[in-house]
């Protein structure tokens, strides 16, 4: 019998395939399946063949004749890599259609050009059918994250370029020639050179050219024009002592955060040898931005009511919004939320205590959760409490109650200011978290002896504490205890470690990411809680007092000897996700709201699916790590 | 679907001899509509055929064997094909190429000799003339690649200019492989010219044909 036409021109494609790998190397029946299912297309010169316009790749292509280039499109198509000319046997997309999504390359025909084409369906039923061909896929995708890792320090250089105003060095910032006058200089000296120089600091400093002091021109009034003091006494005597400094290789985001977190307008810039180099004003800093940190400041610190603090608040979101257009650092970008954030709480709970006489009380006011963790975002509700202290008995309940009263208005002013009342009461007012440190270390006590469910997961919320305002020493107490007990307690700290492992990086076999129904990754859930959870047990092992995630691992990581490169691979997976999930809240977004947390790893340019990837590798190199040492 | 051919009496005894499946087959072809030439190539269904036959003479050469390929939404599907010598049943096997080839258009090189060997085969064994839309594209490659061959050039230069290659060149199948990857390239570059539709190829090479005075 004569074979059929279908067999002599299925037998055509399999001649062919048979010439190339993976294809000759493939199971018969699979390799069969294919060349049954191959249709053959034409492609003109300069023809798109795929692009990402065309969303979820219909089909699977293999060329036969011609030269197909990949091109990388969007706004990471930078290096060679990008350019990738295709030939006779090479197919494409791999990664895009195993994981159904629209393609990050272009590919165009560069001649004229005869290409297989095999549906998408076929394409996954073959991917289960031959082990060979699937090992060729995954292969395939890892290599080419090789490949891209050294692009992506290449891109992630040219942006940091792009982002020169945070990152320039101090150094470079400096525009004037530095003035400077001895301590003993006289005020009108000080003045006259600086109205001849047009300046609006002078900078005092000793022989060595060691800071001494800064006088601005906001001091005139207050400090020599009103009190009119007598101008031929020594600068000295009005400058303001001691001022803030930062190395010249400090970036202009640590000029910025520092000036944030100590509300100062001046900054001297210190070469290695600790000699004043010159001053940067938050206007040289901030020229181009629309809303100045130090106003934000200002306005937090002179507030005298609720609404002013609001329009604060609302300034700090603003400001951090812009910051995240202009690129900044996760880790420095909610250092700086929690910085302001920090100044706000301190604030109202300062203007509470007007109304509230608590001056005979030793306490200090908790923050939980994220806030005490320095990770807040945009959208985070209140987790406070508050710790105090009472040897007498018979006085404490009375005082509890003074205490509540006080905590009850601060959380009510926290509401008006953006941050909503605690779903879940884990707030100062609650009597429950109004203890005294006696009580704290019983109730955690029970937690560790008792780890329950409930008990893991208050633990999760409440061992991320930090004081915020008050007595710091009651914070490092409990700290200290609460390292102790938790260590002596292995099967609390083994119970923590299998909670921490319950959640997995959403990583997929086949696809990219393992998506949830609607398509999204919660960034919360699924991502940053896999950092801070490990954190969490590492540095009650390690007995670390910091709270925030980042410093937690460094430091037990360090103590651990886990190396610093590999350290540091892990922060940058947190911070990126946290980045991540900074950049999908918005101004408008309501507390907690739905979109809040989740992202769409479709929509993501290809360099950032591609380390958020990386980052979820990194959660669970260090769940591993987890899983190993608790042998769970 | 060819009211001419279905007017035109059967002259030939052999149509008698078909089997109630072929006649069946006839019936319901003769039901189909007609293509439309006015779709783009892409909603097109082109049937490439090519034959093999005994020798170059029409008039005493025999058919032996034919080969047709469909090409559809501008792709080539290798099950979309057929292929069969003439001998021992040219009956079913004419049948079996008109049900095939539907309503056409019909993709030839070289009509000339095709074309005639077909409709010839045609008539004797079923009695009847399809009036297909016929593209030869021995006219319309020069007119839509003349940047390569200006002139007609044959199959084989335009296999090598495209680096086309086939199992089996002389085979009415392997033949028809080739041409249909041919036209598969001709359909892109027509799409590009302007010529969108069957009909618009069909003038393309009336108009090449009167050029070069035949």
């Amino acid at each position: 019998m004569t074979a059929t036409a279908p067999e002599m021109l299925v037998g055509a494609s399999l001649n062919f395939l048979r010439k190339f790998s993976p294809f000759n190397g493939m199971e018969d029946d699979a390799l069969a399946f294919l060349a049954e299912r191959l249709h053959l297309a034409y492609h003109i010169k300069g023809a798109e063949v795929l692009t990402p316009a065309m969303g979820q790749p219909p089909h699977f292509h293999i060329i036969q004749r011609g030269k197909v280039q990949a091109r990388q499109s969007g706004p990471t198509a930078v290096t060679e890599y990008a350019m990738l000319a295709l030939g006779p046997g090479e197919c494409f997309p791999i990664g895009a259609i195993s994981a159904q999504r629209p393609s990050t390359n272009s590919y165009v025909a560069l001649e004229d050009s005869f290409v297989y084409q095999l549906s998408a369906e076929d394409f996954i039923t073959l991917m289960k059918m031959s082990p060979v061909f699937q090992l060729f896929c995954t292969r395939y995708i890892a290599s080419l994250l090789n490949q891209s890792r050294q692009q992506l320090q290449a891109t992630f250089s040219q942006r940091a370029a792009e982002q020169q105003t945070m990152t320039t060095p101090l150094s470079q910032l400096l525009k004037h020639e530095l003035v400077l006058v001895s301590p003993e200089t006289s005020i009108r000296t000080a003045l006259e050179k600086m109205a001849e120089i047009k300046i609006g600091s002078m900078v005092i400093a000793d022989e060595d050219m060691r800071p001494a002091g800064i006088l601005t021109q906001s001091d005139l009034l207050p400090r020599i024009v009103l009190p009119g003091i007598d101008l031929s006494r020594p600068v000295s005597e009005v400058m303001t002592p001691s001022p803030h400094s930062l190395y010249a290789t400090a970036t202009a985001y640590d000029a910025m955060l520092e000036m944030a977190t100590h509300g100062v307008r001046h900054l001297m810039v210190l070469d290695a040898k600790g000699r004043v180099k010159g001053v940067v004003s938050e206007r040289d800093l901030f020229s181009l931005q629309r809303i100045s940190l130090r106003q934000i400041r200002a306005n937090i610190d002179n507030a005298t009511d609720a609404e002013t603090l609001r329009n604060a608040s609302r300034d700090i979101r603003q400001l951090a919004l812009n910051l995240i257009a202009q690129g900044i650092g996760a880790e420095q970008l909610t250092q700086f939320i929690s910085a302001l954030n920090d100044a706000l709480t301190r604030r109202i709970i300062r203007l509470e205590l007007e109304r509230h006489e608590l001056h005979d009380l030793k306490y200090a006011w908790l923050a939980f959760g994220s806030e005490g963790r320095h990770e807040q975002t945009l959208s985070t509700d209140q987790d406070n409490g508050l710790i105090f202290v009472c040897p007498d008995k018979d006085a404490r309940e009375p005082l509890r109650q003074r205490l509540i009263t006080f905590a009850k208005s601060v959380n009510d002013s926290l509401a008006i200011c953006g941050f909503p009342l605690c779903k879940g009461n884990i707030m100062a007012s609650n009597p429950e978290l109004c203890l005294t440190l006696e009580e704290w270390q019983s109730r955690f006590g029970k937690w560790i002896t008792v780890p329950d469910p409930q008990a893991l997961l208050n633990a999760s919320i409440f061992f991320d504490y930090r004081v915020l305002c008050g007595d710091e020493s009651l914070g490092d107490k409990l700290r200290i205890w609460l390292n102790k007990t938790a260590k002596r307690n292995s099967a609390f700290l083994k119970l923590m470690a299998m909670n921490a492992l319950e959640v997995q990086p959403p990583l997929g076999r086949l696809r990219d990411f393992v998506l949830e129904d609607d398509g999204t990754i919660d960034l919360k859930k699924s991502g940053a809680r896999l950092f801070v959870d490990v954190a969490r047990i590492l540095a009650l092992r390690a007995e670390v007092s910091s709270s925030s995630t980042a410093q937690r691992l460094r430091q037990a990581g360090a103590k651990m000897g886990v190396q610093p490169d590999e350290l540091s691979a892990i922060v940058d997976g947190f911070h990126f996700i946290q980045m991540l999930r900074l950049r999908s809240q918005h101004l408008e977004t309501e507390h907690d709201a739905e979109g809040d947390n989740r992202v769409k790893p479709d929509e993501l340019n290809e360099l950032d699916r591609r380390i958020l990837k990386e980052a979820f590798r990194q959660a669970r190199k260090l769940q591993l790590r987890l899983k190993l040492d608790y042998q769970l | 679907m060819s009211w001419l051919s279905r007017l035109l009496p059967t002259r030939s005894s052999e149509t008698t001899s078909l089997d109630a499946a072929s006649r069946e087959a006839l019936a319901h072809w003769h039901t189909l509509p007609d293509a439309d030439l006015n779709h783009s190539h892409f909603e097109t269904r082109y049937i490439v055929l090519n034959t093999e036959a005994s020798g170059l003479d029409i008039d005493k050469d025999r058919l032996l064997s034919v080969g047709a390929i469909s090409l559809e939404d501008g792709t080539l599907t290798p099950a979309d094909s057929y292929y069969a010598q003439l001998d021992p049943d040219p009956g079913s096997v004419m049948t079996n190429l008109l049900t095939f080839s539907g309503s056409g258009p019909i993709v030839v090189y070289n009509a000339g000799l095709n074309r005639i060997m077909l409709e010839r085969a045609f008539e004797r064994h079923l009695g009847l003339t399809p009036d297909w839309l016929w593209l030869d594209l021995y006219w319309l490659l020069p007119a839509l690649f003349d940047d390569r061959f200006h002139t007609p050039v044959r199959l084989n230069d335009w296999m090598k200019q495209f680096g086309i290659e086939t199992f089996q060149r002389h085979h009415a199948l392997g033949d028809a492989y080739a041409i249909a990857q041919l036209m598969l390239a001709a359909e892109a570059r027509a799409m590009k010219r302007g010529v969108l539709s069957p009909r618009a190829l069909a003038d393309l090479e009336r108009t090449r044909r009167q050029l070069s005075g035949r």
